[in-house]
């Protein structure tokens, strides 16, 4: 399961993470692929988020907005409501004042026990009314009914009257009584012959306090009432208590109602409304006056704006992951198709550059040979003379041992000669069927007895379903002689060495030399296979050798590669086709035949 | 045994001569296409030793026009360089082929063996 899981993400690894090979830089179109994914990871982020973070600004300020608004509209209505419930109180006291004065003449009124009558009915049906008492125009209180001994006191001077002379019926502000507090209602009847007399009242305050309260939905609302001049006419929750001057600046006494913002240093943002109380038709000496703060609403507003920021939160993440995802993906794959490249790329070079070599090889060889057949020919003449020809010379054996000398080291430069064009040319196969154990065993007969020697453990391990391959047997010896040569070289006494062979690959087989020895330095890897490249000391060796054992493998159709690690070892692994040569055997046998 | 000898490298094709007639075999020598085709008018050759790489005919088609005058005669081709093109096109004509340098005794041999088939 894990192993499954494991392979299905396997593409999105970030391959390309790890170092690249030095050996493959060179061939790379790319070279840094962290900065090609953060380049394109930053540009579809800003594309894929810089939407998402525009569509959440808006929204946030269109919520702002559409919360304000709403916040604005329940001020409205609620200092509306509260002032038809103020308005509608105080009429109704004001009407009834009205209604007394109408029904009752002076007389009546002035007839002891007269007030005291309408005032216990008054104070059945409404709240408030303390006391009732007439008053002449001059001022001069002529008959009381309450509960202070007041007789003949002159209200000449008092605000309250003054106006009360102006209104049929009047409803004055909060008036100060010590530590009390009032408020006067007045109403005008005409006497026969003109005159005119006030009847006026004391209206305790209560009554409006308690149809306030019913406004107070929460601890953020505050709403009451000042007078003209902004002192306070009931309780504040907010600005303090009556007779305190409000410390938030009203709009004009404009009729109905009018909300605004405001800015408190302790209750931060609020939102007020403000409605002059009219009565009757006539304007009062009050303002209702309602505050909310704007905490009230903030925690919808923060339950709304938590969610708004969890959603884009939750996008955002999305998007990154996904575009995380993708960039991976497709660096990984266009860096592994930049490896593949690199990689061809390079063998590509490799292998030009040992064929070119091989070329140059084989055209020098070619030209040496015309020379060097001319000199082993003249010298074979020579040698003809001294002992075909009757001269003074016939049986001198120094002349001919010099000529044999000549003869030998022309055979030498033809063996080196025939090597180098070994190396290129197709010439002189000789293909048969090769049981692989066989030739493995015949090469190693050679080393048997230096294996002894050095105490070197040879293991062979042909598996047993291998088949047999058709191709040159001589040429086959001498690549795994010369694989087996060098790893003798490389190997200190107590090694060992191992070969392999086996057929993973479809019409394919592979046989590894494997030793433990000395290894080849990463440097010396890439040139191992070019003509007279050695690591041996001078005049050790020719440089030929893997040269030739690249050219021998090409020539049978096949590959070479070599993994070394130094100071742990080298395996060389021989890679030929099972049936590659067949169709050339079955020319060679039909033209044998 | 007669034989013609065709090489353009004249010293070495006259040398070679000279070592086969010591021992007894009739050889002689031309360096172009052109006398070897003249040679074999006034002469008759069991084997022609032909170079495969010769300026204006080539061993192969003087192996040609050589085989279209005498059919039965026998053709080796003998050469220190050849291009892949001339070999492979040597190893379609099915002629024996030996690369320089070659040792007298080894010629001699293939010769005997080639006139006795």
């Amino acid at each position: 399961m894990i192993k499954r899981f494991l392979k299905a993400v396997e593409p999105l690894r970030a391959g390309f993470n790890r170092c690249q090979s030095e050996q493959l830089g060179p061939f790379c179109t790319f070279t840094n692929y962290r900065r090609i994914w953060m380049k394109g990871f930053l540009l579809l982020g800003a594309v894929s988020l810089l939407p998402l973070v525009v569509v959440v600004l808006i929204h946030y300020r269109l919520l702002g907005t559409s919360i304000d608004s709403e916040f604005n509209l329940r001020m409205e209505r609620l200092t509306s409501d509260a002032r038809i419930k103020i308005t509608s109180e105080i009429e109704k006291r004001l009407d009834i004042f009205s209604f007394t004065v109408k029904e009752n003449t002076y007389e009546q009124l002035t007839a002891p026990g007269g007030l005291a009558g309408i005032l216990k009915n008054l104070k059945l049906g409404f709240d408030g009314f303390e006391d009732l008492r007439v008053i002449t125009p001059a001022g001069v209180q002529t008959a009381y009914a309450g509960p202070h001994e007041v007789k003949k006191t002159d209200y000449s001077n008092q605000d309250w009257f003054k106006e009360s002379k102006k209104h049929d019926v009047y409803i004055s502000a909060l008036q100060k009584d010590g530590d009390a507090a009032y408020m006067m209602i007045t109403a005008k009847s005409f006497r026969p012959g003109g005159s005119f007399f006030i009847l006026g009242a004391v209206l305790q305050p209560e009554f409006l306090t308690q149809t306030l309260s019913a406004y107070k939905t929460d601890e953020y609302t505050d709403i009451f009432l000042v007078n003209r001049s902004g002192i306070i006419q009931t309780t504040s929750a907010f600005y303090g208590d009556i007779f305190v001057k409000l410390a938030l600046a009203l709009p004009d006494n404009a009729p109905g109602t009018q909300t605004f913002l405001d800015k408190d240093d302790q209750m931060g943002p609020i939102i007020a409304g403000s409605a002059v109380i009219s009565a009757l038709d006539a304007e009062t000496a009050f303002i209702l006056v309602a505050v909310k703060q704007k905490k009230a609403i903030m925690s919808i507003w923060k339950r709304l704006q938590t969610r708004l920021n969890y959603f884009a939160a939750f996008c955002a993440l999305g998007i990154i992951v996904a575009i995380s995802v993708a960039c991976t993906f497709v660096i990984n794959t266009l860096y592994r198709a930049d490896e593949h490249k690199a990689e061809t790329t390079a063998m590509m070079e490799q292998n030009n550059r040992l064929a070119s070599i091989g070329q140059l090889a084989a055209g020098v060889a070619h030209e040496i040979n015309n020379p060097m057949a001319l000199i082993d020919q003249t010298a074979g003449y020579i040698k003809d003379l001294l002992a075909l020809r009757e001269q003074p010379h016939k049986g001198d054996k120094e002349l001919v041992e010099n000529i044999d000398l000549i003869i030998d080291e022309v055979e030498r430069c033809g063996g080196i000669t025939n090597q180098l064009l070994g190396f290129s040319r197709k010439f002189d196969i000789q293909i048969q069927k090769i049981n692989i154990k066989e030739i493995v065993s015949d090469v190693l007969i050679f080393h048997q007895k230096e294996a002894q020697y050095r105490n070197i453990k040879l293991t062979v391990d042909v598996a047993e379903d291998i088949p047999e391959i058709v191709t040159d047997r001589g040429k086959l010896q001498q690549i795994l002689m010369n694989l087996v040569n060098n790893a003798f070289q490389a190997m200190e006494n107590g090694n060992c060495l191992d070969i392999r062979a086996f057929n993973e690959e479809l019409n394919k087989i592979s046989i590894t030399v494997r030793d433990n020895g000395c290894g080849i330095a990463q440097e010396s890897l890439t040139k191992i296979f070019e003509p007279f490249y050695t690591t041996k000391e001078e005049g050790m060796g020719t440089g030929l050798g893997l040269s030739i054992t690249y050219g021998l493998v090409e020539k049978l159709g096949g590959g070479i590669s070599v993994v070394s690690k130094e100071n742990e070892g080298t395996v060389f692994t021989v890679t030929l086709p099972v049936n590659g040569l067949k169709e050339r055997v079955n020319s060679y046998e039909n033209s044998a035949g | 045994m007669k034989i013609l000898l065709v090489d353009d490298e004249e010293k070495f094709v006259m040398m070679l001569a000279k070592r086969l007639r010591m021992r007894k075999i009739e050889a002689d020598y031309v360096s172009t296409g052109q006398q070897a085709l003249e040679k074999i008018k006034h002469q008759r050759y069991d084997i022609a030793v032909l170079d495969v790489k010769m300026p204006k005919i080539g061993g192969i088609e003087l192996k040609h026009k050589l085989n279209e005058r005498v059919p039965d005669l026998k053709i080796i081709f003998l050469t220190g360089h050849a291009s892949k093109a001339d070999y492979d096109a040597a190893a379609q004509e099915d002629t024996l082929f030996l690369s320089k340098p070659v040792k007298i005794e080894n010629l001699v041999k293939i010769l005997h063996q080639l006139k006795n088939q």
